[in-house]
């Protein structure tokens, strides 16, 4: 249907005069209203007959002014409605008052829309003919409504504290009406109930933003302060992306690691036994045989392997080229200790030297231990261009960053949302 | 992936630093370097005194 079926013509409203005060009350629902609420006097009037009977006087102080006059007409997927009355309800708990604002939007072919507003929070609210289905979620009744299950919220009665304008109802100050809340968001499913009756309604949260824009209303919305029982979480459906993003670049970086793997040539050059002989704290330093590091600048591993037991040894190490004299000094230890509490240290160790200028190389190796060690056998062996997979690992941990923050925002968002629930888990405490 | 353009782009630039890491074979072992050495070393190796003082030794154990 074309928005220019759904825009009701601008037609005059329908002046008549406050029988309690004389002040003119303009009526825009026409035929489809029951009561009228007098701007001047408050007084509210029965508008079902030309006589305007006054059904109730305000005996307030204070007014409330509405965010969106009466009489503004905004545009709600495409169809024109008009702001013709405005009621706020109130809700005691725990003897604090909660109020939130409701606005009856009408247009003459589609009739009653309800705009309401917590905070910042807005929501449009149509009837709904049918009543949804039961079903369970969070552990408690819930109700089921176009493929979506709405979980229960809260429930609370509220009652009417003030009101201005036009409403299909007569309407009545301190009115009480029994509501309950479920949510599936963006929606939000309320049945209201007084005596018998249950009226149905579904809420779909709109950004305040964007109800500004639908009335063309100037300056900007008020603040959204916390987080609305309805409102999307901005993490919503960022959390499967997420460790999708993270399962594609795990990939990647598999085949990185599989790449280097196999691009390296992790080519063993040298390897050689050495014994260091009891009852000594050092030992004359020594070199090995000379060995050739092919290529350009490429790393080098140098390696070492020792039979120590509850012991140390401690190794100098100078890797020098036979050809230049160019010198890389390092050193390492090996100290392997266990009892029946376990074990500490272990055999093996070993030092990576980056950007090694291939060449004739030989190792000059300075041997320390305890001087009441045992005679103790180590290995020493070269390897040439190796892969550093501790790389991969940190790289693998790292990337578990960004949706592991997702995840934990998002389960504060939801924990903000459910502090607000009657029925919030006892972690997210519900007084608040 | 085009949901998380900031991830995706921290996730490249991390590849891209693990690809050149492991490419150029920089490691961060502490490794000290002396481009002059006599080729008397060789003969004599007790001579030389090293100059590296960065690997504490472990004194713990059991």
């Amino acid at each position: 249907m074309s928005s220019s079926l759904v825009t009701p013509p601008l037609v005059k409203a329908k002046s008549l005069s406050c029988p309690n005060c004389g002040a003119p009350v303009e009526l825009r629902g026409f035929a489809h209203t029951l009561s009228a609420v007098c701007p001047n006097c408050l007084s509210v009037l029965d508008t079902s007959s030309p006589e305007l009977q006054v059904l109730d006087t305000f005996q307030g102080k204070e007014r409330v002014q509405p965010k969106i006059p009466l009489g503004t007409r905004g545009t709600f997927n495409g169809t024109v409605y008009e702001v013709i009355g405005f009621q706020e309800r109130s809700v005691q708990s725990g003897g604090d008052f909660y109020s939130w604002d409701e606005y009856l939007l009408f247009n003459p072919y589609k009739g009653f829309r309800y705009l309401t507003e917590y905070c910042g929070h807005w929501n449009v609210v149509r009837a709904l003919s049918r009543v949804p289905e039961t079903a369970r979620a969070r552990g408690r009744q819930a109700w089921r409504l176009d493929g979506r299950t709405f979980a229960a919220f809260d429930a609370m009665t509220a009652a009417t504290s003030y009101v201005i304008g036009e409403f299909p109802w007569q309407v009545c100050r301190g009115e009480t009406v029994r509501c309950e809340d479920y949510i599936s968001p963006p929606y939000m499913l309320s049945a209201e109930s007084t005596g018998d009756e249950v009226t149905w309604s579904m809420g779909e949260y709109w950004p305040g933003s964007k109800i500004w824009q639908a009335f063309r209303l100037a300056g900007s919305p008020p603040y959204a302060q916390g987080v609305f029982s309805n409102q999307p979480s901005p993490f919503a459906g960022k959390i499967g992306s997420a460790w999708r993003t993270w399962l594609w670049l795990n990939v990647a970086l598999f085949v990185l690691f599989l790449l280097f793997t196999f691009m390296k040539a992790n080519r063993e050059v040298f390897r050689q036994d050495y014994v260091y002989l009891s009852g000594k704290s050092s030992e004359a330093a020594f070199v090995t045989p000379p060995f050739q590091l092919n290529g350009g600048d490429k790393n080098v591993e140098v390696g070492v392997h020792a039979s120590v037991d509850n012991d140390w040894i401690y190794l100098n190490f100078a890797l020098i080229n036979d050809e230049t004299g160019q010198t890389f000094d390092f050193a390492r230890e090996v100290s392997y200790y266990h009892d029946s509490d376990g074990t500490e240290g272990s055999r093996n160790n070993s030092v990576v030297i980056p950007s090694v200028p291939g060449g004739r190389y030989y190792l000059r190796i300075e041997p320390e231990m305890s001087p009441s060690s045992p005679s103790t056998r180590y290995e020493v062996f070269v390897r040439r261009d190796v892969p550093i997979y501790s790389y991969f690992w940190i790289a693998a941990m790292l990337l578990l960053i960004p949706p592991i923050v997702v995840l934990i925002r998002s389960v504060k968002f939801e924990g903000l949302r459910w502090r607000e629930s009657d029925y919030a888990p006892a972690s997210s405490g519900g007084d608040d | 992936m085009i949901n998380n353009p900031l991830f995706l782009l921290y996730g490249i630039l991390l590849l891209g630093a693990t690809g050149y890491l492991e490419y150029t074979g920089r490691s961060f072992s502490r490794v000290n370097q002396q481009r002059v050495l006599p080729k008397s070393i060789r003969d004599n190796p007790g001579a030389y005194r090293s100059t590296y003082g960065g690997y504490s030794r472990y004194i713990g154990g059991k």
